[in-house]
């Protein structure tokens, strides 16, 4: 293997991408945009799982961007936009215990504490100098501060988004510090499209007037019911 | 070929819901799945073929061992005598308006599909594969729970999904490390539990603490250990009680079996010492918050839900005993509980149909002359209410005193808090039973007042769990015996 190769480069790169991406989900009040950043997210991760496939090799890799390509690039992103349309909610400005700011703080302040925490646990390995801990350190952060963005929202909406970043976190992680088999990766995409379809249509309920509420749920909810207009 | 014949089973009676056009239909088919995956428990129960080989299962990937058709038996009972239930109750529910006839496909559609995703969740060998299928538990459950047009439902749904897929995600982050530590035993790494729980004794103590502690976080949350447990009261309470049956008496085992089988894995390394004081002390907080929030309870669901949260601490706690004895009755414990909790939700479920009218969410229960107009409900109140703080003749009392004296011999101090908190929970059920249950009416508006006709079918479920009840705590057979210690020994306790 070629060592001065740009591609560890280019990963630490989109590592950092990634916590951009993390940043602006925890701090915008935009719902339109929120979803973008988040495919935006995902895009990085499936660059992020080919840059690792021609450096390390390995299929699953290959697979697993695929599949992440399919479904959080394209299928997700589009579902829920197309659910915000209907509910013609476009911001989200109520915040139960942080708001942005100190969101952004406790995020730093978190990430310096799973580092340390990291290098302890992998203290001695060979994973501990390598891309290997980096990547894990940053696939930890992003899960915490999706589980900040979940936690904080009063919004159902914005709350999937917090979990679908965590569970990009989780990827991330895994993608780094280990080789799952391949079965176990599509299972938990059909698990978070069957979640991502049900909150979403829960929080069509939600989110919108109780009098449209029954009205909404009628279309979505598998009612035998004549459709009605919004 | 047992997977196969199982997942054909399901998409049979999916199919039979769909075209099916009454509600007596649906209901039928889910009985006859139900029936027909117990008959399935027991035959391999009685003829002792377990293990069963895997070539006759159909996967690696699954296995058939004493633990895992030990909770498909409690599984199945429950679905059986909750569908049966359902039959009266959910009619109740169309009448009152609270549940839409276009929803009863779905309904009972996710009710035949939660019972195949949870039988699967116990054949899985694989830790990663159970933990897809007790992620999907969780979300078909939510939608049995949001069912009800009402925005409490939609509410308490929303919270246990985030709640329990947010922790979830953390239990996976622990198998992810799980598979990291197998790998330097074995070349590819496995998170087959058949295989972890041999290698086990060459795994690092510090990475199996990590592990262990991320992976408890998530089923903690399944199964309603404090600090995991703010979802669970809403959802048990708001969901139409043969729901709140099935997430009391079998969904809550979903995740203490994951507990259970990850706890095996340690007990093997030198971690166990740290792992069990940290089950003892999340055992005893559990115990301590249900126990507390029990004492000011005013309504009768909630008061249930709490007292499971309740049994879960005493489970955690009989766990990190971790003695052989323990365990036996820990795993009795799962079972007597599970049946107790199922009777109580169902007696609640003709309570709430009968009083429903000045029932809101939040509003303490107003019951008036129990007695007069539901009888074997109060009764079954009652008698669970004895049955589920550990009065003789009951399972729990064995189970209880058990798990206690083992207690004695582990830690003196937690055996006396523990006692204490029980007594608080036995005075807590019995406090709402003397208050509620005592209230009239006043002669005038006795007249008004319009009765619930409670059909057979919701009161057999009562009388067929409190018959097996009494059985369970009067006679114990040998067969029964060996069973469980074959468990034990399953799990190198």
């Amino acid at each position: 293997m070629i060592d001065p190769s740009p591609l560890p480069a280019i990963i630490r790169i989109l590592l950092v991408v990634v916590i951009i991406t993390a940043a602006y989900i925890i701090s915008t009040r935009n719902l339109i945009t929120l979803v973008s950043v988040y495919a935006f997210q995902s895009l990085t991760l499936v660059t992020m799982a080919l840059a690792l496939y021609s450096y390390e090799g390995g299929t699953v890799l290959l697979a697993i961007a695929g599949i992440t390509f399919i479904s959080k690039v394209l299928v997700i992103p589009y579902f829920i936009a197309t659910i915000q349309e209907r509910v013609r909610i476009k911001r989200d400005i109520e915040f139960h215990y942080l708001n942005p700011t100190t969101s952004l703080l406790v995020s730093m302040a978190l990430m310096l504490f799973i580092y340390i925490g990291l290098s302890k646990i992998m203290e001695g390995t060979p994973a501990r100098e390598s891309l290997v801990f980096f990547g894990a350190v940053i696939g930890l952060s992003l899960m915490l501060m999706g589980m900040m963005v979940t936690f904080s929202r009063k919004r159902a909406i914005t709350k999937v988004l917090g979990y679908l970043s965590m569970e990009n976190g989780v990827l991330l992680f895994g993608m780094f510090v280990t080789e799952l088999p391949f079965i176990i990766e599509f299972l938990i995409i059909i698990d978070l499209i069957i979640l991502v379809m049900l909150t979403t249509i829960l929080t069509v309920g939600l989110d919108s007037t109780l009098e449209d509420y029954h009205n909404r749920l009628h279309r979505f909810h598998l009612v035998e019911d004549t459709e009605e207009g919004p | 070929m047992i997977l196969v014949a199982l997942v054909v089973a399901t998409i049979l009676a999916l199919i039979l819901i769909t075209v099916s056009h009454t509600h007596r239909q649906m209901n039928m088919v889910c009985i006859a799945e139900a029936g027909l995956f117990l008959v399935f428990a027991l035959y391999y129960i009685m003829t002792g073929q377990i293990p069963v080989p895997a070539l006759t299962i159909g996967s690696g990937f699954f296995f058939i061992d004493h633990l895992g058709i030990f909770e498909v038996l409690i599984t199945t009972v429950l679905f059986l005598l909750a569908a049966i239930y359902a039959r009266g109750y959910v009619e109740g529910l169309i009448e009152s308006h609270e549940l839409g006839k276009g929803s009863l496909k779905f309904f009972y559609g996710s009710w035949s599909f939660l019972l195949m995703v949870i039988i699967l969740a116990f054949f899985s060998n694989n830790l990663a594969l159970f933990w897809i299928f007790a992620e999907l538990t969780t979300i078909i459950s939510a939608m049995l729970v949001a069912i009800l047009y009402a925005r409490d439902n939609i509410d308490a749904a929303i919270k246990y999904i985030f709640i329990a897929s947010v922790s979830m995600l953390f239990s996976f982050v622990g198998l992810i490390f799980l598979f990291e530590i197998s790998r330097s035993a074995v070349h590819g790494g496995t998170l087959n539990w058949t295989e972890l729980i041999h290698l086990a004794p060459a795994f690092p103590a510090g990475m199996m603490i990590a592990a262990f502690a991320l992976i408890f976080i998530g089923f903690a949350a399944k199964s309603g250990i404090f600090p995991f447990h703010t979802w669970l009261p809403e959802a048990h309470a708001r969901a139409p009680s043969a729901v709140s049956a099935i997430l009391s008496g079998v969904l809550l085992n979903v995740g203490i079996y994951g507990i259970i089988r990850v706890f095996a894995i340690v007990h093997q390394t030198p971690a166990i010492t740290a792992i069990s004081t940290l089950l003892a002390i999340f055992g005893l907080l559990t115990v301590g918050i249900a126990a507390f929030s029990m004492l000011t309870q005013k309504n009768l669901k909630k008061l249930v839900a709490f007292s499971s949260i309740e049994n879960m601490g005493i489970l955690l706690i009989g766990l990190a005993v971790a003695t052989p004895v323990a365990i036996f009755w820990v795993l009795f414990h799962i079972i007597a509980h599970s049946f107790t909790k199922a009777s109580l939700f169902f007696s609640a479920g003709i309570l709430h149909r009968q009083y429903h009218s000045t029932l809101s969410a939040d509003a303490p229960d107003d019951m008036r002359d129990v007695f007069r107009f539901q009888p074997l409900a109060a009764w079954g109140i009652i008698l669970g209410g004895l049955a589920i703080i550990g009065m003789p003749l009951f399972p729990i009392f064995f189970s209880k005193l058990f798990i206690l004296t083992q207690l004695a011999a582990y830690s003196l101090p937690v055996l006396v808090i523990l006692v204490f908190l029980l007594f608080i929970t036995a005075a807590a059920l019995g406090y709402f039973v003397i208050s509620t249950f005592t209230q009239r009416y006043s002669p005038e508006a006795l007249t008004d007042v319009h009765v619930y006709h409670t059909p057979a079918s919701m009161k057999a479920p009562i009388v067929i769990l409190l018959c097996l009840l009494v059985m369970m705590g009067t006679v114990f057979s040998a067969g029964e015996i060996s069973f469980l210690n074959q468990i034990v020994t399953e799990l190198m306790f």
